[in-house]
């Protein structure tokens, strides 16, 4: 797989939590504090004039996501504001449940008001993509702009997606990772038995700026971490008893891919599935089971942002030169994987 | 004007990515077959809502799939999972799935239908778990026992373009054996109350003409198979085409309008261009995104132009046909491709009467299906907030 092996560097990181951003929210987590639910207040007054303004009446999608990237585009020294779209520039975004909180709000002003109450300006933003396309516009990355979903593991499919277009070669830096915004009509659903999840639910953002390590080089950008390997599967029936070949199957291709053992496991499954992602470790990593954090009994279940966030909150703990296993794993099914080293 | 594609030749893929099967649900039938003979006639499948309660939306008429075989509450996830099981028919796989199996779907609204229902509070029985827009990527995938990769593209209008993008690198990097990949959308109150407040919306669709007045809604699903070149030839599989190229890019102007200069589209093709190491001139056919929209048409003239130049090559939309399926709509246009490369016929843009000036350099296919040898396509999507997409398809 030497293709795979090209490797692809983390050179700038920007995190929205309620715990707070970059770099205090590591202190206060090891500290030994916890916070979760909505975030009372995002820093958007760091972000460039334009930006901000931007940012000011923007969803709350694109309000997490224009505060992490802009964090995140400042520490790469990549975070132009003007001049024409540059094509060498883009964005992959991972998130769960998009916009669901805007489409809540168009339906039901159209539900009580009739076709005069839709509102145009609420439409235009029931789509997922809102986001991607507002940071486009802000920071002119006019190369790849990309937004999925994989469930809760959105984020790391996100990272995993970009990684693969640096590798060929299909963009110069891209701003990837997650994020999921929380709410009363989220929760209500989530409450309901919409997807199962065993934590409290909370908001956030995690992204960061990849690049090819030899561009990195090229410009003299401090490299972070570098991103060795990256899969992703499926758990048709993760509530099965016995379930977790696609996780396993997913470790293992990670393992591969990478060629290097991870120090630190980063935890991704809600409290239901932690049998499921015991079995599949210990099937792919057999006796040598390093030691395993879970940053979402710090943060909540983040979603979208949940597997980037626990790459960051990983990096952040360990010595330089460390490999990291992340996982994220969904009651919808979709699991994921990263391993990465921090530089 | 012109842009020459970068050839991204130093990282060739290591595998080439095929289409060994595909499926539709569409406006006009289920069946590629029936799909695209009735393209090739020029038919319609526009006609007043009859699906659900369209009182107060104006206009009120959309491409509905009237097949009254599909009665389920989650209407995309039907769609999509009937158009992945004639898919996987196609290609030979039934009960013999590869290992890694994958399904990456383009959605715009999932399962809206039911969050309508439930939000409004008139339904307490919803399944809430084929809400969100993962859903019918997960229903697909777990009626058909994958453990591939699975993904849901969020690229509004672009989304299935990418979906079908991001099958292929899959495939080429060696992460999944074969990848059901498309795009899934529905109709409900939702989106055409959505698109008419934008006024966004005509009671027909006219891709490319003097008159358009914008574009008409429309809802199915098409899902092709991307397999790895290796593993279609290991097992003898017949190829429906190939996957040559693919690419995106952001318009980075304004979050509704198209940029007026085409920049993003244009971006996205030369991206896909590049990708498979074409130039310009190796394609023979474009399917444009065509919605019918004033802004959109023109805008899509200027990139092809900043791509083509003045070479005339054939080009159409199949909008006036099938209604824009929004999240589904780049996945139905590349059947139509496929199909058309390999049959050698180009279907005709239905709605389109008279060529607006501004769209006169392009070889517009209407008034009835043109005879012609296609060996490459390009097959180009846009959406809301300026994103873009485009595919290069060869024929088999």
């Amino acid at each position: 797989m030497s293709q795979h092996a090209r490797p692809v560097a983390i050179t700038g990181a920007g995190v929205v939590t309620p715990l707070g951003g970059a770099p205090e929210v590591w202190a206060r987590a090891s500290a030994g504090e916890r916070a979760s639910g909505a975030i009372a207040t995002l820093p958007l007054a760091s972000l460039p004039d334009a930006v901000q303004a931007r940012a000011t009446r923007a969803e709350r999608v694109t309000q997490l996501v224009l505060a992490a990237a802009g964090a995140a585009l400042a520490e790469a020294g990549l975070g132009g504001t003007e001049g024409a779209p540059d094509p060498g520039l883009g964005v992959v975004l991972g998130t769960a449940f998009g916009c669901f909180l805007t489409n809540a709000s168009f339906e039901r002003r159209f539900a009580e008001g009739g076709a005069p109450a839709a509102s145009p300006r609420l439409f235009a933003a029931t789509v997922s993509n809102a986001a991607a396309g507002e940071l486009g516009i802000a920071y002119r990355l006019g190369g790849p702009g990309i937004t999925l979903t994989a469930g809760g593991a959105a984020g790391l499919v996100a990272l995993g997606h970009a990684t693969d277009l640096l590798r060929a070669s299909r963009a110069r830096a891209l701003v990837a990772g997650g994020m999921d915004a929380i709410g009363e009509p989220l929760v209500r659903w989530l409450d309901g038995g919409g997807l199962v999840v065993g934590r409290p639910a909370s908001e956030a953002a995690a992204l960061v700026v990849l690049e090819a390590e030899e561009a990195a080089h090229a410009r003299g950008a401090r490299v972070l971490a570098m991103i060795a390997g990256h899969a992703s599967g499926f758990e048709p029936e993760p509530r099965a008893a016995g379930a977790g070949d696609g996780l396993a199957a997913t470790v293992e291709a990670v393992l591969a891919e990478a060629g290097i053992a991870p120090e630190v496991v980063v935890s991704g499954a809600p409290p239901g599935l932690a049998a499921l992602e015991e079995r599949a470790l210990a099937r792919a990593l057999g006796a040598a089971r390093p030691p395993t954090i879970a940053p979402k009994d710090v943060f909540g279940e983040t979603f979208g942002a949940a597997g980037p966030l626990g790459l960051l909150a990983a990096l952040a703990a360990v010595q330089p030169g460390a490999v990291v296993l992340v996982l994220d794993v969904c009651a919808s099914g979709h699991v994921a994987a990263l391993i990465a080293r921090r530089v | 004007m012109r842009e020459i594609a970068r050839a991204s030749l130093q990282n060739p893929p290591t595998r080439a990515a095929v289409i060994t099967g595909y499926g539709v649900v569409s406006p006009l039938g289920s069946g590629v077959r029936a799909f695209f003979e009735a393209l090739v006639a020029g038919r319609s499948g526009v006609g007043p809502i009859a699906g659900f309660d369209a009182a107060g939306l104006s206009p009120s008429i959309a491409a509905e799939v009237r097949e009254a075989s599909i009665s389920d509450p989650d209407r995309a996830g039907a769609f999509a999972l009937r158009a992945a099981r004639e898919a996987v028919a196609d290609a030979g796989l039934e009960g013999a799935p590869p290992a890694r199996l994958g399904v990456v779907l383009g959605t715009t609204l999932g399962g809206m239908r039911l969050f309508e229902a439930w939000n409004a509070g008139r339904r307490t029985d919803v399944d809430l778990e084929r809400v969100p827009y993962f859903a019918p990527s997960v229903r697909v995938a777990r009626a058909l026992g994958c453990h591939g990769p699975v993904a849901t593209t969020q690229l509004a209008c672009a989304s299935s373009t990418h979906a079908i993008a991001l099958a292929a690198d899959l495939v080429r990097q060696g992460r999944a054996d074969a990848v059901l990949a498309g795009g899934t959308d529905l109709l409900c109150r939702f989106v055409v109350a959505g698109f008419n407040c934008l006024r966004a919306t005509a009671d027909v669709a006219r891709p490319f003409d003097r008159d358009r007045r914008g574009l008409v809604l429309g809802e199915g699903a098409a899902v092709v198979v991307v397999e790895d070149a290796g593993n279609a030839a290991r097992r003898g599989a017949r190829l429906r085409g190939r996957l040559l190229g693919v690419g995106a890019a952001a318009d980075a102007v304004h979050m509704t309008a198209p940029d007026r200069e085409g920049g993003g589209a244009a971006r996205a093709i030369v991206a896909a261009l590049g990708d498979a190491g074409l130039p310009p001139d190796a394609i023979d056919f474009v399917s444009a995104h065509g919605t019918g929209t004033p802004y959109n048409d023109a805008m899509e003239a200027v990139a092809l132009g900043r791509v083509f130049g003045d070479r005339r090559l054939p080009v159409n939309s199949i909008k006036g046909s099938i209604g824009h399926t929004l999240g589904a709509a780049g996945a139905f246009e590349a059947v139509m491709c496929l199909t058309a490369m390999a049959e050698g016929i180009v279907p005709p843009t239905a709605g389109l009467v008279n060529v607006d000036p501004v769209c006169a350099r392009l070889d517009l296919v209407f008034g009835g299906p043109r005879r012609a040898t296609l060996a490459r396509s390009v097959s180009t999507s846009s959406g809301f907030a300026g994103t873009n997409a485009a595919l290069v398809l060869g024929r088999a």
